[in-house]
């Protein structure tokens, strides 16, 4: 009899509407909450001070973290230290100083072809000073922002950019037209697609001439088809720039 | 019987088993091995209340599984042991495992049976193997459980015979 009275409270309970009998479950569980969470986090904390083979437990994952890090910053300030170390042993720049920075953002599409550059030294930075990349003239510091640390390069492409410049032996003063490009408009000769177009010397801020770009094209003018205009793209590709090196000369130390 | 320290052994294993066991994807069933401990040690008529009551708390605990199946899978099975325990003592460890085992093999598939047929519960593919895993853990951690278990409950174990 007992048996029968308790099967026919497990059917009830089995044919119950569900949402009632869980319910009870809930309330079971709301009721001992608190035992329940002590049995959960116990078992978590033995799976944490126990991890199974070959799974990495968090303070380990911190120093693995801390050391990729560290070998990461340490790569990458050899490599500062290699371009300045070549840089430093040029006989052009003897006794010129540099200021590597990290490049931020870089605009060269657009109207505006600028680059906001991150300097830890801004001490010499100013004005006009030609900014190196991948060996090659791309601008010059336009603004400086020693408080923040931060310093504005107009590149060569940029629409307000004037630079004199030498291509095949001819001096003129190569305009920025924006969309990653220049132009030198009125030159006598044809020049070669492909040639070098180097930045003069100006004194107090460039001692040698330097690469800024190549010729990509080179058309007659519209205006005087016995003269002719140049287009020329930047020797190193802006875009990709991870840092620049800017030139200051007569340092004061 | 003493009803009183069988509800708080009742309750204190229901929450182990939800609250700390509930973590590890394999583990003995405690309340199995506490139905057959109560089937093997004690009257008839106690084992089917024990053994009902056992089921209910496994279906408190149960979520999502519905309530029901667990409370008549065990009261059922509990009570054709302790009958079967009328006539065949088991007293012995490896007999108690065999009995832990088979109990919880058939409670734990007539559970999920029920389920499906009454409630549609969705099966999970391996679950004669998690069946058969935890019947395998309750059954070799079970004989050493009854010890503890009598020492609370008062009995002395080898000192009972059939009942």
């Amino acid at each position: 009899m007992l048996f029968t009275w308790f099967m026919l409270t497990g059917f009830i309970f089995l044919f119950a509407p569900q949402n009632l009998t869980s319910k009870c479950q809930l309330a079971f569980v709301h009721v001992f909450r608190w035992p329940l969470s002590i049995g959960g986090n116990l078992a978590l904390t033995a799976q944490t001070q126990q991890p199974l083979a070959g799974t990495v437990s968090r303070s380990e994952t911190q120093h693995l973290n801390y050391i990729a890090n560290l070998e990461e910053t340490l790569a990458q300030e050899r490599k500062k230290f290699k371009k300045l170390y070549e840089l430093y042993n040029t006989h052009v720049w003897e006794g010129t100083d540099f200021a590597l920075a990290d490049v931020i953002t870089a605009t060269v599409d657009g109207a505006r072809n600028e680059l906001t550059v991150d300097c830890r030294k801004t001490t010499g930075l100013a004005k006009g000073q030609f900014v190196l990349g991948d060996e090659s003239i791309i601008g010059t510091i336009s603004d400086v922002f020693p408080q923040i640390s931060k310093a504005e390069v107009e590149l060569v492409t940029d629409p307000t950019s004037r630079i004199p410049v030498k291509v095949a032996g001819l001096k003129n003063i190569m305009k920025g037209s924006g969309n990653n490009s220049s132009k030198i408009e009125m030159v006598k000769n044809k020049v070669e697609v492909g040639e070098n177009v180097f930045a003069l010397k100006k004194p107090g801020f460039l001692d040698a001439p330097m690469i800024v770009g190549k010729v990509s094209e080179c058309n007659r003018n519209q205006k005087n088809p016995s003269l002719w205009d140049i287009t020329v793209v930047p020797a190193c590709n802006i875009e990709q720039l991870e840092d620049v090196a800017v030139i200051i000369m007569n340092p004061q130390k | 019987m003493r009803w009183f320290r069988f509800a708080l052994l009742i309750l204190a294993v229901t929450v182990l088993q939800k609250g700390l066991l509930a973590r590890w994807s394999s583990k003995p069933d405690l309340l199995v091995i506490l139905l057959v401990f109560f089937a093997i040690y004690y009257s008839t008529s106690d084992a089917i209340i024990s053994s009902f009551t056992i089921g209910f708390a496994a279906d408190l605990v149960g979520s999502p599984m519905p309530m029901g199946p667990q409370m008549i899978s065990f009261g059922l099975f509990g009570t054709l042991l302790a009958y079967l325990h009328r006539v065949i003592a088991i007293k012995r460890m490896p007999y108690q495992a065999l009995a832990i085992f088979v109990t919880s093999v058939l409670t734990g598939t007539l559970t999920h049976l029920l389920a499906y047929i009454t409630k549609g519960e969705p099966v999970a593919a391996n679950i004669y193997i998690v069946v058969f895993v935890t019947s395998l853990y309750s059954s070799i951690v079970g004989p050493f459980l009854f010890l503890p278990s009598a020492w609370w409950m008062r009995i002395k174990i080898n000192r009972f015979g059939r009942r």
